[in-house]
């Protein structure tokens, strides 16, 4: 059996765990990410195994690419395989709520209603299934990556629609949903790709064209080449929020800081300042030519300025996280929100939409407060030196983007402002490459 | 029309995560009875709606139409009640309410989804000191919710929950947001969910019991508000009484959540009065 050896680095994060895979030579093979709120250990794990799935798909697409009969077909074929691949995976996690949704239905507490509740989840669940399609096709637009997520989603509007007042009230339906998807997104993918890569290769083949069934056998070839592989991991690295509780020693551990400004610093060599928006704490860092940290500050005992501000937003409006920026973009006249705390800028959200003001224009007041904090912190860093790099989950939100440009306009001038599309990743990226420092070091030795 | 007739009056309190109800009948000489409590948890739906169905709800209940009812009020967030004829200002339908239900309290703790607020009050119900909580979540109604969620308990089981506690854990102040992480480190730390939840609520009653003190607060106390229903809270502000040696005593009504709707039924009732008279003097 052949080996490829990779490096990985884990930031456990308080919204996402990410996990990023390298090769020897340095370069990404593998991503991973999850929103499961278990505890640490699992969700490293969970990260991990999706970031090892990641890379035999990216193998797969190196074995293509080096066979010349089916060299330029790889994006369209994968890009396919991924899709069948992951709704199988979403199947089995629905299939699985609905048993736990059951289980939880059965406490004695409904006895007194239980038929009403089992026929309302069958409802609900039946509805679930119907729409798993479509969140796979080719021309989705999803409103999130994550299975609780949309889940969520589904479940709620269908247990609108089934819900009765007096047998299976929408409040019981949602206290079930709660205590039942605790259970399941806390459940590693192990082996996901084993079983998995299969029947998605088939059902793959059996809807693609003629052009593509043609090389049938070589793709077989391909796919069956990575699934026997071994990924031998030499070296991980774990970071983040969580880094006291993960389950690495501690000479496998680095701080969160010192990743941020190294995996900026390797995205953008020019980087000076670094801005990371992440789910529970805003950092701005300031680093020297070498991506070395030199001073920084850090909010993380509020969620107001954090990004988990924009995901308590989005959930108390049922929207995706990926949603929101885009709606906030269609505002003409941004409103200003008075509150700071989180909660109560929710509240301020509620009474503003039932008094009739716009979605949008509410919305991209919400994202100048963010970024107003976010402000306030950068200047306490020591100020926005070039280039500019902003990181974490928000840098992904365009509305939150183009209110800090606007605000770094104002108060520091011209500056070189840099977005990877990848900056959720860029704790996991320092990590990574301190896993293959780490590692040269070891061999050197 | 005589200002001694038996009249229906509504209360309704639009809270941040719930609607209050409440149907009175009011005989004009301080003989109020509770006819209907209704409560609705909004959960996200349209609020108009949730007012609406409650209302038309507690009237189908009582078996009396809306031309019945002669004076409809609200309190807390009401401006969407478009239907009532008057709003009263939430401290004084609390204050109302808890006076109505336990007769002889000297303050009334309110605790709500978002604030907390401790009002001393005199025997006719008139608010003479008060003090609320600060703009951050942290430590309301909303908060535990929250925890609650994160932790897969439903509302309910909250109190019965914390009040099994053995060794709370302490829990200084913490962002009702961030408390996922805070909560999802201390499951992983083994420590068992009533520990979680009474810890929290000891942190909760510390913060109410500062409150109280602040305005001078003694003899008994009411909680109302939606935490009323929280056995484990009141416990909770009980422990921290005593253990701060205060002149206070704790106490807590079935009907204590719907406070702010009875209140707001009773003095619409009462403005109803007073309005009818009037209009006689000029007739």
């Amino acid at each position: 059996m052949s080996v490829v050896e990779v490096l990985l680095g884990v930031d456990l994060g308080s919204t996402t765990t990410k996990a990023i895979a390298l090769d020897r030579s340095g370069r990404i093979i593998g991503r991973g990410i999850t929103n499961t709120r278990s505890n640490y250990e699992v969700a490293s794990q969970i990260v991990r195994d999706e970031a090892l799935v990641q890379s035999r798909f990216e193998l797969v697409r190196h074995a293509m690419a080096a066979d010349p009969e089916l060299a330029g077909i790889e994006k369209k074929f994968i890009g396919s395989l991924v899709r069948n691949f992951r709704q199988r995976q979403h199947l089995e996690q629905l299939e699985w709520l609905e048993s736990e949704l059951r289980r939880c239905a059965d406490a004695p507490r409904y006895a007194p209603n239980r038929e009403a509740v089992r026929e309302a989840l069958n409802h609900i669940c039946q509805a679930m299934r119907a729409r798993v399609p479509g969140h796979f096709s080719e021309l989705a637009v999803r409103k999130s990556d994550f299975f609780r997520d949309l889940a969520a989603v589904d479940y709620m509007q269908a247990a609108e629609q089934f819900s009765d007042a007096k047998h299976a009230s929408f409040d019981v339906l949602c206290g079930l949903f709660d205590a039942a998807i605790l259970v399941v997104e806390n459940a590693a993918g192990d082996r996901a790709f084993e079983r998995h890569a299969g029947p998605a290769l088939e059902q793959t083949l059996a809807a693609a064209p003629a052009d593509i069934r043609e090389r049938e056998a070589r793709l077989r070839a391909a796919v069956e080449s990575v699934r026997s592989l071994e990924l031998r991991v030499l070296g991980i690295i774990g970071t983040g929020y969580g880094r006291q509780r993960l389950p690495f020693p501690k000479e496998q551990i680095r701080s969160e800081i010192l990743c941020h400004g190294f995996g900026a610093h390797a995205m953008f060599a020019g980087t000076r300042t670094v801005l990371d928006i992440g789910g529970q704490d805003t950092k701005a860092i300031q680093v020297d030519g070498a991506g070395i940290v030199t001073s920084f500050q850090m909010n993380d005992r509020c969620a107001a300025g954090c990004g988990r501000y924009l995901g308590y937003i989005a959930e108390e409006m049922n929207l995706g996280l990926h949603e929101l920026g885009k709606l906030a973009q269609e505002s003409t006249c941004s409103v200003k929100i008075n509150s700071t705390c989180t909660v109560f800028a929710g509240a301020e959200l509620r009474d503003r939409l039932s008094l009739g003001q716009k979605v949008p224009d509410i919305l991209a007041g919400l994202h100048r407060a963010i970024m107003l904090r976010a402000m306030s912190l950068l200047a306490r860093s020591g100020g926005i030196s070039d280039e500019f790099t902003f990181t974490g989950g928000v840098a992904r939100n365009p509305a939150a983007v183009s209110a800090l440009q606007g605000l770094v306009q104002q108060n520091y001038g011209v500056r070189k402002l840099n977005i990877s599309p990848e900056s959720i990743y860029t704790g996991a990226l320092g990590a990574a490459l301190f896993a293959q420092r780490a590692a040269e070091g070891g061999n050197a030795a | 029309m005589s200002t001694e007739e038996c009249i229906l009056a509504a209360g309704i309190d639009v809270g941040s995560s719930a609607v209050k109800f409440a149907l009175v009948r009011d005989g004009g000489n301080g003989d109020a009875s509770v006819l209907v409590l209704h409560n609705e948890r909004i959960r996200r739906r349209d609020l108009r709606k949730v007012i609406r169905e409650g209302y038309e709800a507690s009237l189908e209940a009582a078996g009396v139409r809306q031309k019945d009812i002669s004076y409809t009020a609200s309190t807390g967030e009401g401006e969407l009640v478009d239907f009532r004829r008057g709003h009263f200002y939430g401290m004084t339908t609390h204050a109302r309410g808890a006076v109505f239900l336990l007769p002889g309290i000297g303050a009334v703790i309110d605790i709500g989804a978002l604030h907390a607020r401790a009002m001393r009050v005199d025997e006719h119900s008139r608010v003479m000191a008060y003090r609320m909580t600060s703009q951050c979540a942290s430590g309301s109604g909303q908060f535990l919710e929250n925890v609650a969620r994160y932790l897969g308990i439903m509302l309910e089981d909250v109190g019965p929950l914390s009040c099994e506690a053995k060794n709370p854990e302490s829990v200084s102040s913490i962002c009702a947001v961030l408390a996922e992480t805070d909560v999802i480190n201390m499951v992983s730390r083994g420590i068992s969910r009533s520990d979680i939840l009474k810890g929290i609520h000891l942190s909760m009653a510390g913060r109410y019991t500062k409150l109280l003190r602040s305005i001078d607060a003694c003899g008994d106390v009411a909680i109302t508000g939606g935490l009323a229903a929280d056995i484990g809270l009141c416990r909770a502000l009980e422990e921290k009484i005593a253990e701060e040696k205060l002149a206070m005593r704790v106490r807590t009504h079935p009907r204590s959540i719907y406070a702010g709707a009875i209140g707001a039924a009773l003095w619409g009732a009462y403005r109803h009065r007073v309005l009818a008279r009037r209009t006689e003097v000029v007739a």
